[in-house]
């Protein structure tokens, strides 16, 4: 028998039955591949793994044993949500043996202990950190890892489950992942892994299970099932993935000019973005990218530089300004920087087209409902209805309506920063539709991306950048793959591999 | 999502107002007011009436302004100091400087925007935390009223503006039908402005509301410096009806409106909440405190009772909140 054994687990919440009937049994010493759209209904089936909710049918066995009986067997299970959650401000070794009384650390703690103990999980785990160092200040791929070293300091556990723990790894830190994950099979230990990234769950997977609409529609051996077979088994029908999404007219003249740009994490920039081009940008986490591109839109300070934008000087560190002018910027960042979480999903689009919407007597609500049923239609947004409360959305339909909420301004100039973060084959797909016809409405966009599958479908153009500048100028179309690594890496000439070397 | 097949919606009462919680507090003032009335044979008399709701117009004022803030994600503990010190520099420019009444209270009223304007330039410019500033201030403003005042009331306000605090209009306390109008304007901005909504915006998540190009800064100050206006209103209208400008004016106005507040749904994270529930929220604190004077209760239970009835509220609100995400997560 399976050391996880779900049987027939069914949740309803009001007007909507979020899982059915659904079986999954977890073996020790495989990897369990949870695949499924968003909305599909894997977080609510990982909230009732662990406890966090309870199921309205069926039953769940830890070990051959009834966990809602035995409370204790939850600590069986581990789970490391997608987005971090560590304490930012205390140090690492801490961080990694919260709450002190699970991991032997009870009574006092004795720090030079606690050191000691955090030395040996960072070097298993290949962290290179310092126990003593505050989270703060270690990259986000070392964040990422300790928050999987730490859910394995729990004696107990025995099923780790991963929620996209490679979303924002660069491919040589989910190698470093990937090796984590075997090491702890060796273990007998379980990995339940829910990605959608198609060739890290053909290259870690033992089994799949895939849910839509809240069922389970099929599971087996993973080598029994190609990609596309598993493509079509979460989104109900065939997928093209090869397809190319780069705008298909020429790009038109230069309508945003960067000279020069210097910041606290980039220095000397410039490029020229065209009407009418998908103009992407790779390079690794910490490269600089993210906050080159909120300096242009005037959400951080520029050091120096300027920005022309269709020959006129652009008024930096004005955010305002910029949204005005028609520059939009979509931050990777959707709880932190996207939604208004309290909000319903008519509140959240119609924020953006207020100045369409109100008059001297006030916002009427009716075109209101007009214009956001448009969007809501338009972007496919899944919801029960406008009044629904935007942070209880899946990922991708609040992504959507993120998406939806911007292009319902008219802009000229978007930047899209990682739009496909967390998100499932069919809305990447179409994320991608819109960007590529945007673009050939003459709006002028920019990419970034760590998918280098992703820049290499879309971008009609590739700049990479190493450690804050700029380290080559490609044409998506003709440049191979090797390449754009190699200047991600920083081989080409003029760039100072500093610090980032560290992270790879 | 209603493209899967599932069950029908359930729509309990109980659902309703756990999920519209200004029904709820709605329901509970008029429970509270029927009470009232059964248990007291004088709350419903005229008098007892015009009373409370005297009482609840300077309060509700503090708690419109308070509650704005809140949504906003921002607390002003000056509020009532502000009032204070625009009611006793209205009553020394009246009597001290000898100014037309009409020109001192413009000028009390364009202290309290400055003051407020002042409160929010310091939470914009320099980045500060307002709890914290706004302490600091209060003791500021405080300070002042002694300094101006040495603790001495100023008596002689003239008969001519004390309608505005003693008056009656169609038998309703003018300075009620004031705050009712404030009420109303307040209801209009948040409900059906731009503004409106930049302020549950701004209030649930900052960060975003930049990146959106909305001018958070601007409607923080906004929001700040009308806060101190209607303070300032408060202060007028108390010294109106007192007749003399008291430096104790505003001491009470402090928890009692962030009371409110929360009783009438406000988070006190900011981002939810309405200020008419806010003024729900008052009415039910000024009807409490009422009939424990009517059923001859020592008024030092009274702050006993308007805490109870806080924890009361903030513990029934975290209850439903439990309740509705085990429904709806």
């Amino acid at each position: 028998m399976a050391y996880l054994e779900v049987r027939g687990v069914g949740r309803d919440f009001p007007g909507v039955t979020a899982l059915n009937n659904v079986d999954l049994s977890v073996e020790l010493g495989r990897t369990h591949i949870l695949a499924g759209e968003n909305g599909a209904g894997k977080s609510t089936l990982v909230k009732i793994l662990t406890g966090a909710d309870r199921a309205s049918r069926g039953s769940i066995l830890i070990d051959g044993q009834y966990p809602l009986e035995h409370p204790d067997l939850f600590r069986k299970i581990a789970y490391v949500p997608q987005e971090l959650s560590l304490f930012p401000d205390v140090s690492v070794a801490e961080n990694l043996f919260m709450p002190f009384d699970r991991t032997g650390h009870g009574g006092l703690v004795n720090g030079r202990r606690l050191r000691a103990e955090a030395q040996d999980y960072l070097d298993r785990f290949g962290i290179e950190a310092r126990p003593g160092d505050l989270v703060r200040h270690i990259s986000v791929p070392d964040q990422q890892l300790l928050q999987i070293a730490r859910a394995s300091t729990n004696k107990d556990m025995k099923v780790l489950i991963l929620d996209e723990p490679t979303s924002a790894l660069t491919a040589r830190e989910v190698e470093r992942v990937f090796r984590v994950i075997r090491s702890f099979l060796d273990r007998d230990h379980a990995i339940v892994f829910i990605s959608h990234k198609m060739e890290e769950v053909f290259e870690i997977g033992d089994d799949y299970s895939v849910l839509r609409n809240g069922e389970l529609v099929e599971a087996g051996r993973i080598d029994r099932i190609d990609e596309p077979g598993l493509i079509r088994a979460m989104s109900g029908r065939a997928v093209q993935i090869d397809e190319h999404f780069r705008p298909d007219a020429e790009p038109g003249d230069t309508l945003m000019q960067v000279e020069n740009l210097s910041g606290p994490m980039f220095h000397d920039v410039s490029f020229k973005l065209k009407r009418g081009e998908i103009l992407g940008f790779a390079g690794l986490v910490g490269a600089g990218r993210s906050e080159l591109m909120q300096t242009i839109f005037g959400f951080r300070k520029a050091a120096g530089g300027r920005v022309r934008v269709m020959g006129q000087d652009w008024r930096l560190n004005d955010p305002a300004a910029s949204v005005k002018a028609g520059m939009l910027y979509l931050s990777e960042e959707r709880k932190h920087h996207g939604i208004f979480p309290l909000l319903s999903l008519r509140e959240n689009i119609g924020i953006s087209v207020l100045s369409l919407t109100s008059g001297a007597a006030g916002i009427d609500f009716g075109k209101e409902r007009g214009i956001v049923g448009q969007v809501i239609a338009d972007y496919g947004i899944r919801a029960s209805g406008p009044g629904q409360r935007i942070s209880t959305l899946s990922g991708g339909n609040q992504q959507k309506a993120i998406i939806g909420r911007a292009m319902a301004t008219s802009p000229r100039i978007l930047i899209f920063d990682e739009p496909t973060k967390g998100i499932d084959i069919r809305t990447k797909a179409e994320i991608y539709r819109i960007m590529k016809s945007l673009a050939e409405a003459g709006v002028g966009i920019i990419l970034i991306s760590s998918e280098m599958t992703e820049l290499r479908r879309c971008a009609s153009r590739i700049l990479t950048m190493h450690g804050g500048r700029l380290t080559g100028d490609f044409d998506a179309a003709t440049t191979d793959t090797e390449t754009l690594v190699g200047a991600i890496f920083a081989s080409a000439p003029g760039s100072r591999p500093e610090g980032e070397a560290s992270h790879v | 999502m209603s493209d899967i097949p599932g069950t029908a919606p359930r729509r309990s009462i109980l659902g309703i107002f756990l999920r519209n919680p200004l029904a709820g507090v709605f329901v509970a003032l008029v429970a509270i007011f029927v009470v009232s009335a059964l248990v007291s044979p004088y709350f419903l008399t005229g008098y007892n009436m015009s009373v409370i709701a005297r009482g609840l117009a300077f309060v509700g004022l503090i708690t419109v302004a308070q509650s704005s803030l809140m949504i906003l994600g921002e607390l002003d503990l000056s509020l009532g100091v502000i009032g204070g010190l625009c009611g006793v520099v209205s009553g020394m420019l009246m009597i001290k400087a000898g100014l037309p009444p009409v020109a001192a209270l413009a000028l009390a009223l364009a202290l309290g925007l400055a003051l407020g304007f002042l409160n929010g330039l310091l939470v914009t410019a320099l980045g500060l935390h307002s709890l914290v500033l706004t302490i600091g201030m209060a003791g500021i403003y405080g300070g002042a009223i002694l300094v101006l005042t040495k603790g001495v009331a100023i008596t002689g306000i003239p008969q001519s503006i004390q309608f505005l605090g003693r008056g009656d209009f169609l038998g309703i306390p003018v300075p009620f039908l004031i705050m009712l109008a404030v009420l109303a304007l307040a209801l209009f901005v948040t409900l059906k402005t731009p503004m409106g909504r930049y302020i549950y915006a701004i209030g649930n998540n900052a960060a975003a509301a930049r990146m959106l190009g909305i001018r958070v800064d601007r409607i923080r100050l906004m929001v700040f410096t009308l806060a101190g206006f209607l303070s300032a209103l408060a202060g007028l209208l108390m010294v109106a009806r007192l007749g003399t400008a008291q430096p104790s004016i505003g001491q009470t106005w402090v928890l009692a409106p962030i009371a409110a507040a929360v009783i009438g749904g406000v988070a006190t994270t900011g981002g939810v909440g309405s200020p008419l529930g806010a003024i729900f929220g008052a009415g039910i604190i000024a009807i409490i405190e009422n009939i424990i004077v009517l059923y001859g209760v020592s008024p030092y239970w009274q702050g006993v009772v308007s805490g109870l009835i806080v924890v009361l509220a903030i513990s029934f609100d975290a209850l439903s909140r439990r309740y509705l995400r085990r429904e709806t997560a």
